[in-house]
């Protein structure tokens, strides 16, 4: 099934999902390693894998939420209070603002330190503002607090999808899982 | 008359051939205003464009005898911009430009010939952070009307060439690996010139 129903995602969702939640790990692994890693050829590339990947992942966020848009979304399981409901709603709102903020706040970092980079090596990026250090240095520390709510957010997500199939036992955290049947 | 005319020609001849080429090779001073000097190197396969914003020309030189020239260029290497705070940071260092020790660069040629109508080659010697190494540098040479109210004649000398930034120690140690930070560096140059006679 490829459409999502109001009951359950559809294979495209379910891809999508995984692959941003992996490349998401990979992804503050490499930052975090590249950050502290000495000034040398490795570190910068280390920093290329990591805006490489932040461009694949503002590119499937992209596509993920046209392809909500384009598609039912399941609802979610009766039972839950309003203040279930309110959380989920607004962690996932949160969750694709992060998704789209990280990678642009990364590249405005990029256009004001002025340092040359091709996306894998083989797209140039433009530079969306003009070069300076200080706003460089702003957005990088912009860039770890919207890394620490991320991080903050990702624990909270899947804190919750383990509540769900442990303690209330439903089938919010089963559905977006592979082995599952969409109903 | 005729006779003592036809003795004495032999004589002006051979004091023209003496003096007329010094007299025409004239003496050139740079214009650092629109004079730039500019190199690019890959960065992570992506060019990297850098400038040195200081440096000096001095030129003797007629092009239509370049044979008795003499070329000067001083490059102050501690004024390389590379556009990127991060980036000039980093090329002070003693594995890159080493600024502390080698704040300058030189190139002087005596040789220069001429290889096309207004083409010219300028062999001589580069040395760059304490490294020698002979570098044939071409250029065109044209010569540009004077601006209004300016007197002497005015010329430019436009070119570009390839160095290696191996032979001349620039990325040392783990940055002498290529794959980086590319073995080639593109140089191009522009230099306004000005003589007053």
């Amino acid at each position: 099934m490829l459409r999502n129903s109001t009951t359950a995602w559809g294979g495209p969702a379910r891809f999508l999902h995984w692959a941003v939640a992996a490349l998401v790990l990979v992804q503050v692994a490499l930052g975090l390693t590249a950050a502290g890693w000495r000034l040398s050829p490795a570190k910068l590339d280390l920093f290329v894998w990591h805006k490489s990947l932040g461009f694949m992942i503002l590119l499937l966020v992209v596509i993920r939420l046209i392809w909500r848009l384009a598609n039912p979304t399941p609802a979610l399981p009766a039972g839950l209070s309003f203040f279930e409901r309110l959380g989920a709603r607004v962690s996932h709102g949160f969750f694709y603002v992060l998704l789209i903020m990280l990678p642009i706040n990364g590249w405005v970092i990029n256009s004001a330190a002025n340092v040359p980079f091709s996306i894998f090596w083989l797209v140039p990026l433009p530079a969306i503002v003009a070069p300076s250090p200080t706003l460089a240095g702003t957005a990088e520390n912009a860039h770890f607090v919207l890394f620490s709510l991320l991080l903050l957010l990702l624990v909270v997500h899947a804190g919750a999808a383990l509540r769900h199939h442990f303690v209330k036992r439903d089938e919010v955290l089963s559905r977006m899982l592979f082995g599952s049947q969409g109903k | 008359m005729i006779c003592r005319l036809f003795a004495v020609a032999p004589g002006l001849a051979l004091l023209l051939a003496a003096v007329v080429p010094l007299a025409s090779a004239a003496d050139w001073r740079m214009e650092a205003a629109g004079s730039r000097l500019e190199f690019t190197v890959l960065f992570e396969k992506t060019a990297a464009p850098g400038v040195f914003r200081e440096f000096d020309t001095r030129l003797r030189f007629d092009p239509e005898k370049p044979a008795d020239s003499r070329l000067e260029v001083n490059i102050r290497v501690a004024s390389a911009d590379m556009m990127s705070a991060d980036i000039n940071n980093a090329i002070r260092a003693a594995e890159w430009f080493d600024f502390a020790r080698f704040p300058q660069a030189e190139f002087r040629a005596t040789d220069i010939r001429r290889s096309e109508a207004n083409r010219y080659v300028a062999r001589g010697m580069l040395t760059l952070k304490g490294v020698q190494q002979a570098v044939e540098v071409p250029f065109v040479w044209t010569t540009v009307p004077a601006p209004a109210g300016a007197k002497g004649a005015f010329a430019s000398m436009e070119g570009e060439l390839n160095l290696r930034r191996g032979v001349f120690g620039i990325g040392s140690g783990e940055w002498a690996a290529t794959n980086v930070i590319g073995a080639e560096v593109r140089v191009k140059f522009r230099v306004r010139l000005r003589s007053d006679g």
